[in-house]
């Protein structure tokens, strides 16, 4: 959960509730908190969270398995209304169990409603058959120790399929802040959260344990009058950073005018609005089964590649039409 | 009106502390990872392990350590 573009501090404060464990980058309080206050009016600002939901549906439709316990995280409820509108997918599945670490979605979930924490998952061992997780894994704090507790929770041959923001989000937003505190304040703090790169997730995938992990990038531009709007945007949609390390002093109006100023002047459209790239890396992958197909060994072919491509074979040093 | 039902209810989701029973299957204590007991009554999931009651809102169960209620014995 690393970003180039920012050195996020490890110190002593940042560092697990016990001195353990990976360094602690994001206030899970914090997070429920916003969550939970954003859950009323969630339903206006999700077009992200639909747009992943149905996306997860659709990789889920390719599969030609059915799977009886689907356990869903986060989305805020747009997977379960996702799966209304698909009833091809959702009659794959005996049951459904949407869960959020806000209570506030929870309770708004169409199937059956669960509030857990994905850094301390209370599912059993091998107890379900499909994981679909929508926008949210990329608050915690450690993504492969998560990864991880979801690989244990599915059965042998279960599904992972997930969705979460990655590195480029907010890209023009980050850059127009630092810019602004840069000016203002001669100095720069991390106020947008990291993100996973998107060249990461198949081997953060594989170094859970998941089997034939993919994945790919859905790059989505939204476009908006300003910048104070896509913040509260960002605040409706219980996005906005929960960095332990944020600046505790509260910003001064000052410092958000510039912003807008700077993100209108960098980044604007001819028709004055501004645009801000979120980039949803999509995951997928299985729990191991003794089943699946593996790579085989190295040299342990024994038909010639080039027989069976019906071509000569030729040296490595030697030039094509040589 | 003490008797009138919460429209808000559907007709699939359980009442109160009812929880589903599939949900009672896969859950465990996310502190100890061990089995949970259901009251019923109290509308509670409780691990004896961790020494932890996880309340249940509206069938919903919140298993979350720092929700919960710590077992006095």
């Amino acid at each position: 959960m690393t970003d180039a573009t920012h050195d996020i501090p490890t110190n002593a404060s940042a560092a697990g509730p016990h001195g353990e464990g990976p360094p602690q980058l994001f206030d899970r309080v914090l997070l429920k908190q916003r969550k939970n206050r954003a859950a009323g009016e969630f339903d206006d600002y999700n077009f992200l969270h639909a747009r992943a939901a149905e996306d997860l549906i659709d990789r889920v439709s390719a599969v030609t398995r059915d799977f009886d316990t689907c356990l869903v995280l986060g989305g805020g409820g747009a997977v379960g209304r996702a799966l209304k509108k698909r009833p091809d997918v959702a009659g794959k599945f005996g049951h459904v169990i949407e869960a959020d670490l806000a209570q506030g979605l929870a309770r708004t979930s169409t199937f059956k409603g669960l509030v857990l924490d994905e850094e301390r998952l209370p599912i059993a061992e091998e107890s379900v058959d499909i994981v679909l997780s929508c926008l949210s894994l990329h608050w915690t704090n450690d993504l492969v120790g998560a990864l991880i507790q979801l690989n244990r929770a599915l059965r042998p041959d279960g599904f992972f399929a997930g969705a979460l923001l990655g590195g480029s989000t907010l890209t023009e937003l980050r850059q127009s802040m630092m810019a602004a505190e840069s000016e203002l304040a001669g100095g720069v703090s991390a106020r947008v959260s990291p993100f996973a790169d998107t060249i990461d997730m198949a081997g953060l995938m594989a170094r859970a344990g998941f089997a034939m992990p993919v994945s790919d990038v859905d790059r989505v531009t939204a476009r908006y009058g300003n910048s104070f709007v896509l913040m509260r945007d960002l605040r409706k949609m219980g996005e906005t950073s929960v960095l332990k390390t944020r600046p505790r002093e509260p910003v001064t109006k000052r410092f958000f005018v510039r912003t807008a100023e700077i993100y209108s002047e960098k980044f604007a459209h001819e028709d004055g609005k501004i645009p801000a790239t979120f980039e949803i890396l999509h995951a997928a992958g299985w729990a191991p089964h003794p089943d699946q197909p593996k790579p085989k060994r190295p040299g342990s072919a024994t038909v010639r590649l080039a027989d069976a491509l019906g071509v000569d074979e030729r040296n490595a040093g030697q030039k094509a039409g040589d | 009106m003490t008797t009138s039902q919460d429209p808000s209810q559907t007709k699939d989701r359980p009442r109160a502390s009812e929880v589903d029973p599939k949900l009672l299957e896969i859950l465990v204590c996310p502190v100890t990872r061990g089995t949970l007991e259901y009251d019923r009554e109290a509308g509670e999931l409780i691990s004896r392990s961790a020494g932890l009651a996880y309340p249940i809102r509206e069938g919903v169960p919140i298993m979350l350590p720092e929700e919960a209620r710590e077992l006095s014995d």
